[in-house]
């Protein structure tokens, strides 16, 4: 028992923290100026009226008042948010984790389908987008052909206020494929032997999915409903390339509510407020989320029950 | 072996630099968008300038259309603007107020070539810039949709009235049983063929309201009078061809494109949209297409529009003027854009003078020379008669008016869930904050 070996282990940990600082500059060089910097200039921002090339005019928090109290799309933007969040982020979790348990099972050809359930994932977006419009259109559109076929009116897909967010709603259901991978992936690590002792206790099929499937599901579930929750509540892509916002406000989404007015009408301050407002919502549904997650969420190796 | 490789290395790197060394002209930059034939024909026009000079060497600088004015927004905040460059009709304004357009009132001082005064953009009544070119609106009709119905072509003297362009449009239109709107049995959902497409893309709805004998803004800019029964009726007759006579295809979402959704889809008969289609989009069509004048509410009317070449301020800005000028000569893009049919002329000696009259209308390349009467009729008496400049000409904003509050609004009215009374009243408002300059 001597002293040296601790002098070295202290030697060693810095040499190795310095290490580590190194490496791990790269990354919060580009966070800071690339992500934290940015979201404070924008709050910064969203307290002045800027045009882009004129003075910029202080007004404190009026741009925040405006939204709350005289701009009507304002409350349209943010309730289509919150209704494509809604359909998009439940009908993907439940048809991912359906079409991963199917392809879960030994079934013939499973590499080949799940290509093809993967594949629309790593489609250019723009490219689905504009496959669905052909799909979607009203004078011209296969899915009308199909209906006007069958002796029915056409349907405003997207030209509907009502219809266009559940139109657009199923082809993000229809892109899920990322969250298909995920859980398929947490499905193989659920334990055999669990499943095993439980067909020994005859337990049938359906009892075993709810009280061991899931249960060992639950980490990744979370995972999965976070992130779709916050980049589904991000949505542009679709209003900009199939709706541009519309009909009305029907696909009016903060994302795009808040690039229209900033970099299309040119207020940047007002935009950037948008943007906050936008922020927080994420936030406070992130909390949420993380709050009730102790109460259902089971990890192996954890104490409690 | 490395030596010899690293010394032919930096031999190679250095041959820039001598040839920026030994050109000692004023390199200024470009900008504009444009598809890659634009682009070349951009080159070429560049090409011909930077040949004739040994002061000044152009440069071209090309951005995407959809992030143009943003672009060049942020390249302003930099203070990297390029010297000069195209400006969307909506933004001119806006550039202008702002200062960074250099003052170009006296660019045609003097000179034999005159641009008309209705492609002239006035901030408060003066003059801040003018369009490279000219464009009007005009309906396109397919010859033999009109043939195989029988009916006679729309005449270039005596315009439709809006009731008559209805009805033919009723007369072309046919359902699944060949049956048209007004008959018995006929299928409105079940429509084969279109009788007409009025173009709805956001600007191009300013002309009706002109023409039912209402405005969208006052001629000084300074008021919003969109919310008056005539400039509303008009934007509901237009929405009611799709919903209500069953003539035209829906079309919510309007995107840029009048003559690919209207008479260019093989479906529809007539269409209304710009000029400028004569040389983008009729020589790719397989189309035996005519054209006239815009249906008439109440007055015959079309709206003149263009972009312009600015000249931005900057230590440059005397080349730039003096590449703007040249550039935007009509004598410039003579074969590349007059001739094509993508640009008209803009100079009043092209509209006024038998000989510039024929200079391009009646040149062997120009698309529409076929029929000179006709075009003489309805391109160039229409423009000295009848256009009236658009809005962006005179009102400040228009890229948050037009652009944006009115786009998504009128989108309720062409999808039928609101009328036109409603959303206009809804909006009114609105416009007329957006307009104020403070």
């Amino acid at each position: 028992m001597t002293v040296k070996p601790i002098k070295k282990l202290v030697k060693y940990n810095k040499a190795e923290t310095r290490t580590a600082w190194l490496c791990l500059l790269p990354s919060v060089i580009g966070l800071v100026c690339i992500t934290y910097l940015p979201m404070i200039a924008s709050f910064a921002l969203s307290l002045f009226n800027w045009d882009g090339l004129g003075e910029m005019q202080y007004k404190g928090l009026h741009n925040y008042v405006k939204l709350f109290t005289s701009d009507t799309k304002f409350y349209s933007s943010l309730w289509v948010t919150l209704k494509y969040s809604f359909m998009s982020v439940t009908l993907s979790i439940v048809y991912s984790m359906m079409i991963a348990l199917l392809l879960n099972r030994k079934i013939p050809a499973r590499s080949f389908f799940r290509a093809i359930f993967y594949l629309p994932y790593v489609l250019p977006a723009m490219a689905v987008y504009l496959g669905w419009k052909w799909l979607y259109d009203f004078n011209h559109g296969f899915l009308n052909y199909i209906v006007r076929l069958l002796g029915f009116a056409p349907v405003k897909f997207l030209d509907s206020s009502t219809l266009v967010t559940p139109s657009l709603a199923f082809i993000a259901v229809w892109l899920s494929g990322n969250l298909i991978v995920i859980f398929l992936a947490g499905l193989q690590n659920v334990p055999r032997t669990y499943h095993e002792a439980a067909e020994i206790d005859g337990a049938n099929a359906w009892q075993r999915f709810w009280k061991i499937t899931i249960p060992c599901m639950t980490p990744i579930i979370f995972y999965n409903l976070l992130m779709s929750l916050v980049s589904n509540l991000q949505v542009i892509t679709p209003a900009l390339s199939l709706t541009k916002g519309g009909p009305g406000t029907g696909s009016y989404y903060m994302c795009f509510m808040l690039y229209q007015q900033a970099f299309k009408s040119h207020k940047y301050g007002y935009g950037s407020a948008v943007a906050v407002v936008l922020f927080i919502l994420i936030a406070i549904f992130t909390a949420i989320l993380f709050a009730t997650s102790k109460g259902w969420i089971f990890y192996e190796g954890d104490d409690k029950e | 072996m490395k030596k010899l490789l690293a010394l032919i290395l930096f031999v190679v790197m250095l041959i820039p630099t001598m040839a920026i060394a030994e050109d000692d002209r004023i390199h200024i930059t470009y900008s504009f968008w444009g598809n890659q034939t634009e682009a070349e024909s951009v080159q070429v026009a560049l090409d011909a300038f930077n040949a004739m000079q040994d002061r000044i060497f152009v440069e071209p600088m090309q951005i995407p259309n959809e992030e143009y004015t943003q672009t060049l927004v942020n390249y302003a905040i930099a203070d990297q603007l390029p010297d000069c460059g195209m400006v969307n009709e909506n933004a001119v304004l806006y550039f202008a107020r702002n200062g960074v357009m250099a003052d170009v009132s006296d660019m045609y001082a003097g000179e034999q070539l005159q641009p008309m005064d209705c492609i002239t953009f006035k901030d408060d009544g003066t003059p801040v810039g003018y369009s490279s070119c000219n464009e009007i609106l005009v309906l396109y009709y397919n010859k033999d949709m009109f043939d195989a119905a029988g009916e006679p072509y729309p005449s270039a003297d005596e315009p439709y009235t809006w009731d008559e362009f209805v009805e033919v449009a009723k007369r072309l239109t046919i359902d699944v049983n060949g049956n048209h709107p007004g008959d018995d049995g006929f299928d409105a959902n079940n429509i084969v063929q279109y009788g007409a497409f009025v173009n709805n893309w956001t600007w191009q709805m300013e002309v009706w309201a002109l023409s039912n004998g209402g405005a969208w803004f006052t001629e000084d800019g300074k008021e919003c009078v969109i919310n008056t029964p005539e400039a509303i009726e008009s934007i509901q007759k237009v929405a009611d061809l799709a919903l209500v006579e069953h003539v035209a295809p829906l079309n919510v979402i309007p995107e840029d494109n009048g003559v690919g959704i209207g008479i260019g889809s093989g479906t529809v008969a007539m269409t209304t949209d710009g000029t400028w289609r004569l040389g983008t989009d009729f020589p790719n069509l397989d189309i035996n297409y005519g054209i006239a004048p815009l249906p008439v509410m109440e007055e015959k009317v079309t709206l003149c529009t263009s972009g312009l070449t600015g000249v931005f301020k900057g230590k440059n800005q005397e080349a730039a003027y003096e590449f703007v000028k040249w550039y935007t000569r009509e004598e410039s893009n003579w074969e590349s854009l007059i001739l094509t049919g993508i640009w008209l002329p803009k100079s009043e000696y092209y509209y006024t003078t038998e000989e510039g009259i024929n200079a391009w209308l009646g040149n062997e390349k120009y698309p529409y020379n076929h029929d000179m009467e006709t075009g003489k009729k309805v391109l160039v008496d229409y423009t000295m008669n009848n256009a009236k400049p658009a809005c962006w000409y005179f009102t400040p904003n228009t890229q948050i008016t037009t652009n944006e509050i009115l786009f998504t609004a009128l989108q309720s009215v062409w999808s039928g869930e609101r009328t036109a009374e409603d959303v206009i009243n809804e909006i009114y408002p609105e416009l007329c904050e957006a307009i104020v300059v403070d």
